[in-house]
């Protein structure tokens, strides 16, 4: 099934993002969390005692579990919008 | 945007209540700034679409037409929009500082309108940090402002009016629903369909929805809960449990959508230590207000969902209100023209009143939801909190929500316990045998999102620096 709906808006051009050193497809301006929970991607990062996965939750800002290294920064990935070559790392970001 | 450095109104959050009220203050002549961290107007239930996103002329949405028209009106009226602006603080005064991807930014005001909505509550459940389970409201932003369908298989839980919705539009957009697991029978949906008779709107759409599920043939489990949930390859396996014979079912899918419900947001209301109430047909805890919005705080008028859950009309109204009541307190309307503008809009929201009340009954937690939490589910999701830890907590002496953190460490994570702090207070309050007003509610902190520090002291060189002289010895 494809997961995105074409029907009602026409999306940006198709590019690359690097997550974790694999290539993923998306489209420019499509947001962070939303592509890599689709592209099976859900694990964002760990947690900080019991180095459980955490993935996407809230989608509106509030809850920052769907925290990701973006070019070796902190960024919640829910408020970030995918351009050209975005250089992504998931897992235990503070030994990343 | 040019910004001015001092604005006569700064209304945060740019949903419907906060667009009513920063249109009808800028209409009388008030500079007006509105902040929203989300890129457009809308808020959250008519939150518009990426930038990049290009509208086809075709085939629209309802709620893409709404948020257009914001836009649109907050333009004319040379209404300032901060987006992509995340407030970290409000202080008496009023200063407002924000944050975007470029730095820091305050502002000044003497008038403030906090709009800034609510969250969702989501009871914990063994599992339900597994990455795959999300809010039913982010299932929401995902289809209608992300245009995405979360999952190939999809399992929707919880409680309210946001499970039909959801399953609508999934339903709409070709996906697929595996199950639907509703806490409330299905007399207590009757008994709420009644009450929105008072809106005929939402009525009918309401009956359109439930019939497409039904015609749709999805599984509905109701009077059931989700009791457990593990990472199973390609997806997560669910173990649903009827709450009246026990009965447990598994199902295993790609994705979990769960909520039980709205929550006001109080964070800046907390910041500002105005008083709050506990109101649970309400959501929550909400800050005490006057019938025109007005708080306890010169200049602060607190409105929409975040004054307590009533839906997105009645928050254009509550947000239409509080501006009146602003342009009199300063003295640029009359009493007669107050009364005038005012008493027809509370005429109206009193009736919306009937309806929000009827809903509010089906987001009611029903003990049975915290009951079932294990003692070695994670309710604190930043600080991997536990139950037991909470209960070891109370029985230790721990006697409001404000010691139990200082204990366990619960709220004192990223989240700043907006995640937790409705489940840890029901859970105290299990365990205490006492009311959860009885345990207060946490204090409100900066700052209220994480923000890098390099952020906020921005670029400079080492001559720009303010040298202080040692202190003599």
């Amino acid at each position: 099934m494809n997961l995105r709906i074409h029907d009602y808006f026409e999306r940006g051009k198709k590019v690359k993002i690097i997550v974790n050193d694999e290539t993923i497809e998306a489209y420019e301006g499509e947001c962070l969390s939303v592509v890599l929970f689709i592209s099976n991607k859900k694990n964002l990062r760990t947690s900080p005692k019991l180095k459980e996965n955490r993935g996407m939750f809230c989608m509106m800002g509030s809850c920052q579990e769907c925290v990701v290294l973006l070019d070796g920064k902190k960024v919640t990935s829910c408020n970030i919008f995918i351009k050209d070559g975005m250089k992504v790392k998931t897992g235990n970001l503070n030994e990343l | 945007m040019n910004f001015k450095k001092e604005y006569d109104v700064i209304v945060i959050g740019a949903g419907p209540s906060g667009v009513k009220s920063a249109l009808t203050c800028s209409k009388k002549g008030l500079k007006v700034l509105i902040i929203d961290s989300n890129g457009n107007s809308g808020g959250q239930i008519y939150r518009a679409p990426p930038k990049s996103y290009i509208k086809k002329s075709e085939k629209t949405l309802e709620e893409n037409l709404i948020q257009l028209k914001f836009s649109e009106n907050l333009k004319k009226n040379n209404i300032d929009t901060a987006y992509n602006h995340t407030v970290w603080q409000v202080s008496p005064g009023f200063k407002i500082d924000a944050f975007n991807e470029n730095g820091t930014i305050q502002w000044n005001t003497k008038n403030l309108i906090v709009a800034t909505g609510t969250y969702e509550k989501i009871i914990p459940f063994d599992g339900w940090t597994t990455p795959g389970v999300i809010g039913l409201a982010a299932c929401t932003i995902l289809l209608k402002a992300h245009q995405t369908i979360p999952g190939n298989k999809i399992v929707l839980a919880g409680n309210g009016p946001l499970l039909i919705s959801v399953a609508y539009y999934i339903l709409k957009f070709g996906g697929k629903v595996d199950a639907i697991v509703d806490t409330s029978s299905k007399f207590e949906w009757i008994k709420s369909m009644i009450s929105l008779i008072f809106n005929p709107k939402n009525f009918i759409q309401g009956i359109s929805w439930i019939l497409k599920i039904i015609l749709s043939r999805v599984p509905i489990y109701s009077n059931s809960l989700i009791n457990k949930v593990s990472k199973k390859e390609n997806g997560i396996s669910i173990e649903i449990q009827n709450i009246k014979n026990k009965q447990i079912k598994k199902l295993t899918t790609e994705v979990l959508a769960v909520g039980h419900g709205l929550t006001p947001s109080t964070d800046i209301s907390r910041l500002l230590k105005i008083n709050h109430s506990y109101d649970d047909l309400k959501g929550g805890w909400i800050p005490k207000l006057d019938q025109y919005f007005r708080s306890s705080m010169k200049g602060l008028y607190i409105v929409g969902d975040g004054a307590g859950i009533s839906g997105a009309i009645p928050a254009e109204d509550k947000g239409e209100l509080a501006a009146y009541a602003l342009l009199k307190d300063q003295n640029i309307i009359n009493e007669k023209e107050f009364t005038n503008k005012t008493s027809r809009i509370i005429k109206r929201l009193n009736r919306y009143e009937i309806f929000a009340k009827g809903i509010a009954k089906l987001n009611f937690t029903p003990k049975d939801l915290i009951n079932n939490i294990s003692e070695n589910t994670i309710l604190c999701r930043c600080e991997d909190i536990t139950k037991r830890d909470i209960i070891n907590a109370v029985n230790n002496g721990a006697k409001n929500l404000n010691q139990i953190k200082s204990w366990t460490r619960f709220g004192m994570g990223p989240c700043q316990g907006r995640t937790c702090q409705y489940s840890v207070a029901k859970v105290a309050s299990e365990e205490l045998k006492c009311n959860v007003k009885d345990l207060g509610y946490l204090t409100g902190r900066t700052p209220l999102r994480p923000f890098p520090l390099d952020k906020a002291i921005g670029d400079f060189e080492y001559d720009e620096i303010t040298k202080v002289e040692a202190a003599p010895l």
